[in-house]
């Protein structure tokens, strides 16, 4: 589906503020909806139910959710890159019919996967029985809507993703809310009930699109077309986001027991949480630039190769994708430096305004510039991905996985004014690297192309 | 020895007197040079031979089309355009301290300049993909190669179509790489026979350039002229500079070869000159023209009294160089005069099959569906004797045995004047035995009115027909006997094998 990437050209075609500015909106909406959706959605719930519900359930309920992102979001990202990969490669050979079978046989391996997870999780988590079933089937509802969620949008139906995600989270919120009276247990179930909408919601919109005849097929693990390195890279990248909160959750002296083994840490959460709000704007260049000038300079490269153009032309061509991934590189930079400064600024009323404690505005201010970095370095993975890098891409998620867990080991020794600084220290370092190794393989575009040819 | 694809097989440290090197013939694909090819090894029972087969790619070629004698022990079987062993290449970094920018840029030179290419290139062709040499990795895969590549293309074909430029060099080069390993794995033959130029003679020239073994080459065809033929209808090679560059690799390929051979033998005095032309040393050229089985054709011949049957035919594979249309053309006019006669294709179709069909067609809309017919491959000696006249509308020829089995079987041949078929028919007046007059007749090339004309006379008149007969059956047996050329290799291959045990003992200790 070109779809979103014409409606983007679209709009800035026109060449008028207005278009620019709908543009960026729109690809801000769709790039960051679900991400702002859940965070917003879940908080929510909580800030809705204090006063209504005891405050220890209400934070047993928010600490649930957090993890049950975290798990779902590790365990699924090995197969949400491979699947992505086998997604595109299917749209590319144009063998539609697969995409229905493949997203139930992922759907499949997932469930039996986070299933098998959750038998033991049933008696090793705290809390009454209705909470620990609530958690387990959660985790099995959230990690199989990963897999739909990276499906539609290697499609690129990102609005189906969007929509998904408003009913879903608007029924898990008023489901949430009209149970609060059973406490824990009413606040998950309610946003369960909402989950699994979202879940088949999604599926429902690909099996409209992709009618098969077929049930359900695993071509996906199939050795000629999945590529195990992309599972490892998807692995290790998820897990890098989310190790710096883990070690934090799990050092004692920086965190406090909320259910059973579950813990979180008050100090480190809700900075990051609240600095995950403001990629949007990095997010929505970042989606424009992708879905525009790279997608179009990468299909005209390749077109002139092999439409046989002479060299020059290749070579022109070449330097016009690396001038685009410069100049992408460099908005998002502007765009979200400008946001982080902004934001910097007001940050002291800001944390005022949401009733955070002024204690949090050091950690609130580098966590900024930590997930600002974040944005970069999505996009420079993106390029790599783009350029079918699998091993620079995996040494990549490799080394920020480590660089994360290193320095945040290293900044809890060094004390509490220099948390967070792990998390930007990481993405920052590999963010650099990545450009570093894209601006290398840029350069040598046309020799890979020819010499590495498969 | 023997294998299982039930080929012989020499073992390690066996040897042989003689080393055919074959490409795209014997013993594979049926035809002139294969004939010549069989006769030649039957012709020399106290020599053990060795044949190295040179093909494209496996699926173009069948089972053998010739039971070997048994004075062939060893047979191997190459496909120069096979991709087994590129595309699973395993991507390990190159071996660094490799010479590699400049392996080939001798051999470029020696393209442009016409020039033989000098014994260093050879040394370093002979090199590819061993310790020392250009690897076959880095050719495929190394930044340098690439480097090299591109400044090629920026000097010499700027603007032109990368890719095909890029696939064109590879295309060329890949083969190289397989004729160096052929060439350091062959067994020890005393003599290597090249019966072309081209991959044949290179990997010719590689032994010689490896091993103390002797270069004889035999060209039967002009091997750089026939290719330029076959690049003319490739589709594949897109643009004339590309096919140009075709031509001077192996016309490089060609004088590589000349420089290698002694003696460098044609079959006629056209071609030699034409091999001289072409870089040949003229002191190492030498004819041994071709000849034939006489008594195998004789049994069936017709008696003169019966005359004509009124049938036309030709005798050779149907591809293009053939030049089939231009027969079946003929026929059209020859039938619109004397509509009971017939015209034959005798010949294998599987070669071009996509010629064969063109071919067909053109029989269908002509309206020739019951005067032309396409007969498959059939041994000569039984359809010759059914034949009025024998026909060649060849574009290029050398010394077609076709023409002298006709003589043989008491067929008159109109034939194109391509090679020595003008030589053949109508006789080399210097030469002592060769009766004056005509065996049938000469007509241009692509001129299907004149060859039907010509076929029409002889089928029609009975005196002219039984005087065509008659000569080319007594310059036959006078030039183009077997023994003949028989006498002329057991010089050549004498002289080679008494250098091989001579004078260059030093070398092989």
């Amino acid at each position: 589906m070109a779809g979103i990437g014409f409606e983007l050209r679209k709009l800035l075609d026109r060449q008028s503020l207005w278009g620019l500015v709908r543009a960026y909106v729109y690809a801000g909406v769709i790039s960051s909806g679900p991400w702002v959706l859940s965070i917003v959605g879940v908080m929510g719930i909580g800030l809705l139910s204090v006063g209504r519900v005891p405050d220890l359930e209400v934070r047993q309920f928010l600490v649930t959710v957090t993890y049950l992102m975290a798990a779902s979001l590790i365990g699924t990202g090995g197969l949400q890159l491979m699947f992505t990969r086998f997604i595109a490669d299917c749209a590319y050979r144009h063998e539609e019919p697969r995409i229905l079978p493949n997203l139930m046989g992922a759907l499949t391996v997932t469930a039996v996967g986070a299933g098998a997870l959750a038998v033991p999780l049933v008696f090793l988590l705290a809390g009454s029985l209705a909470v620990r079933l609530l958690t387990v089937t959660a985790l099995v509802v959230l990690s199989a809507s990963w897999i739909a969620v990276v499906l539609l949008s290697s499609l690129r139906d990102y609005r189906g993703v969007v929509g998904s995600f408003l009913v879903g989270y608007a029924i898990s919120v008023a489901g949430a809310l009209s149970l609060r009276p059973l406490g824990t247990a009413g606040l998950l179930g309610g946003f369960l009930a909402g989950q699994i909408v979202l879940l088949l919601a999604m599926v429902s919109l690909v099996a409209r699109r992709f009618p098969t005849d077929r049930l359900v097929a695993f071509d996906f693990l199939d050795r000629r077309r999945a590529y195990v390195s992309l599972a490892l890279t998807g692995l290790l990248y998820n897990l890098g986001i989310w190790i710096d909160k883990l070690i934090f959750w799990f050092t004692p002296s920086t965190s406090e027991v909320v259910l059973g083994p579950l813990r979180a840490s008050v100090i480190y959460d809700i900075p990051i949480f609240l600095a995950y709000l403001s990629i949007v704007p990095g997010m929505a260049v970042f989606l424009v630039r992708v879905e525009t000038t790279f997608a179009v300079e990468y299909e005209a490269f390749f077109a002139a190769v092999r439409q046989g153009q002479p060299l020059a032309e290749i070579r022109r061509r070449r330097d016009r994708l690396t001038l685009a991934v410069k100049q992408g590189i460099s908005e998002i930079f502007k765009v979200q430096g400008i946001t982080v400064l902004v934001l910097l600024l007001a940050a002291p009323r800001l944390l005022e305004a949401v009733g955070i404690s002024r204690l949090y505005l050091q950690l609130f201010s580098v966590d900024l510039a930590g997930v600002a970095m974040q944005v970069l370095m999505l996009a420079v993975f993106n390029v790599l991905f783009y350029l079918d890098e699998r091993r620079a891409t995996l040494a990549l998620s490799a080394t920020f996985c480590a660089l994360n867990a290193a320095l945040t080991i290293a900044t809890q020794h060094a004390g509490p004014p220099f948390y967070g600084y792990g998390f930007a220290l990481s993405t920052a370092i590999t963010s650099l690297a990545g450009l570093l190794v894209a601006s290398r393989k840029l350069d040598r575009l046309e020799t890979d192309t020819f010499m590495r040819a498969r | 020895m023997s294998a299982a694809d039930g080929l012989p097989r020499l073992e390690a440290g066996q040897s042989a007197d003689v080393g055919l090197l074959l490409e795209g013939t014997y013993p594979f694909v049926s035809g002139g040079v294969s004939a010549w090819v069989h006769e030649l090894i039957a012709g020399f029972p106290e020599l053990s031979f060795g044949v190295c087969f040179l093909g494209a790619t496996p699926e173009m070629y069948g089972g053998l089309k010739y039971r070997l004698p048994d004075n062939v022990v060893h047979v191997e079987v190459h496909h120069l355009m096979a991709g087994e062993g590129w595309a699973r290449l395993p991507r390990r970094r190159a071996r660094r301290g490799t010479p590699r920018a400049g392996t080939f840029e001798g051999l470029h030179e020696a393209m442009r300049t016409r020039s033989a290419p000098a014994p260093a290139v050879v040394d370093a062709l002979a090199a590819l993909d061993e310790p020392g040499g250009l690897s076959l990795h880095d050719f495929l895969h190394d930044d340098a190669t690439f480097e090299a590549l591109c400044e090629e293309y920026d000097a010499r074909h700027a603007g032109e179509s990368f890719l095909d430029f890029f696939w064109t060099a590879r295309t060329m080069h890949l083969p190289l790489f397989k004729l160096a390993a052929i060439a350091r794995a062959l067994p020890r033959f005393r003599i290597v026979h090249a019966v072309s130029t081209g991959y044949a003679g290179a990997l010719g020239a590689l032994v010689r350039r490896r091993t103390d073994a002797r270069f004889v080459l035999t060209e039967h065809g002009i091997y750089t002229k026939e290719r330029a033929i076959d690049l003319a209808h490739a589709g594949w090679i897109q643009g004339s500079a590309l096919r140009r560059l075709w031509i001077q690799f192996f016309e490089a390929l060609g004088r590589m070869a000349y420089d290698a051979a002694d003696p460098i033998v044609s079959l006629y005095e056209g071609n030699r000159l034409r091999q001289i032309a072409d870089g040949a040393p003229p002191q190492r050229t030498r004819i041994i023209a071709n000849g034939i089985d006489l008594e195998r054709f004789a049994a069936g011949r017709r008696e003169p009294s019966q005359g004509p049957p009124p049938v036309a035919g030709l005798i050779g594979r149907v591809v293009p160089i053939k030049d089939i249309k231009t027969f079946v053309r003929a026929m059209q006019e020859v039938v619109a005069v004397m509509p009971e006669a017939q015209g034959w294709i005798v010949g294998p179709e599987d070669e071009d099959a996509r010629y064969a069909e063109e071919c067909r067609a053109l029989v269908r809309t002509l309206g020739l569906g019951d005067a032309v017919r396409f007969l498959g491959y059939r041994p000569a000696e039984q359809v010759l004797p059914k034949l009025g006249v024998a026909v060649l509308t060849s574009i290029s020829e050398a010394l077609p045995l076709f023409v002298l089995e006709a003589f043989a079987a008491g067929v008159p041949v109109v034939s194109s004047d391509v090679g020595c078929c003008r030589e053949l028919i109508e006789g080399r007046p210097d030469e002592e035995g060769d009766p004056a007059g005509s065996a049938g007749a000469v007509t241009g090339i692509a001129a299907p009115e004149e060859t039907a004309r010509a076929i029409l006379r002889l089928l029609r008149d009975g005196e002219a027909w039984s005087q065509a007969r008659r000569i080319g059956r007594v310059r036959v047996h006078g030039l183009y006997g077997r023994e003949r050329m028989l006498d002329g290799y057991r010089e050549v291959y004498g002289t080679a094998l008494k250098e091989a045990h001579g004078g260059h003992r030093l070398r092989a200790s």
